[in-house]
């Protein structure tokens, strides 16, 4: 099997753009949707237990905001990758090739950054 | 069904793991190990033959966490909230973002290693193979330890 140069630049946009698009998920709780397993609920958009009760609902229907922020970034990185799909071949070979790299490093950099209140409780 | 789908779950991570961990270390060895040493023998397995099955391996072992989550968040989480695990659930939010994050480079990973191999590609299909790598043992030893933890405690 073999690829397209264009389907090379959608896959390599799309690996650094949903790197990046899942850290802004993360960090501005950007879930395209949220699940509350315990109910079999979902609902389109963020939705925290204390935007329509009491807080303690939180224990009680826990909600998932992961599925929502992978949704977030997989969709959004289709459409910088699509745009990629069309630039002319001698303008990528001149983007330096670490970039696919480099940026989902610094993005799971940032995911610990975000993640460091769990460490201080 | 939990039970089932954790095991099933995290007999493909067992597989991922060893691929991604051959294929790594087939791809960052020296090129100078004696041909009859076990490196030597490690690095002449044809990484590229391993990237199919460690992209197919990954989405799937992605998908049943995915299945597996639910009974946690419901099941578990609460449970090692009620205890102070701060710590592990924090490990544990880390390995869902690796995992989303390593899910989109799937395709670019998949283009590094179709053959013939890209010159131009050697370091980048290098280090992405790493950083799989790093995710994959990130999220095995972190499910390892959340699945056994309340027996640790």
């Amino acid at each position: 099997m073999t690829y397209s140069p264009s389907f090379r630049r959608f896959a390599f946009a799309y690996g650094t753009a949903n790197a990046v698009f899942y850290v802004v998920a993360l960090a501005r709780d950007l879930a395209l949707f949220t699940v509350f397993p315990s109910l079999g609920v979902v609902l389109l958009g963020t939705h925290h237990s204390r935007d329509v009760g009491d807080p303690s609902l939180g224990f009680l229907a826990p909600a998932i905001y992961w599925y929502g922020w992978t949704a977030t970034a997989a969709i959004g990185a289709l459409i910088p990758s699509f745009i990629a799909t069309f630039f002319p071949e001698q303008w990528t070979r001149r983007i330096w090739l670490g970039w696919l790299w480099v940026v989902p490093v610094s993005a799971m950099v940032a995911c610990v950054y975000l993640t460091m209140p769990w460490f201080r409780l | 069904m939990a039970t089932a789908l954790v095991i099933i779950h995290g007999l493909v991570a067992v597989a991922l793991l060893g691929a991604i961990t051959h294929q790594t270390l087939a791809t960052w060895a020296p090129a100078g190990s004696r041909p009859g040493s076990f490196f030597g023998r490690f690095r002449a397995v044809p990484s590229a033959s391993f990237t199919n099955a460690i992209v197919v391996l990954y989405a799937v072992s992605a998908l049943l966490g995915a299945v597996v989550y639910l009974f946690f968040r419901v099941d578990v989480r609460p449970e090692l909230e009620r205890d102070g695990h701060w710590q592990a659930l924090g490990f544990f939010d880390l390995k869902e973002h690796f995992i989303s994050i390593g899910l989109g480079l799937l395709p670019a990973y998949w283009v590094c290693w179709r053959k013939p191999l890209a010159d131009e590609l050697g370091r980048t299909r290098a280090a992405l193979t790493a950083v799989i790598a790093l995710i994959v043992w990130w999220s095995y030893l972190t499910g390892h330890v959340m699945n056994n933890i309340m027996g640790f405690g």
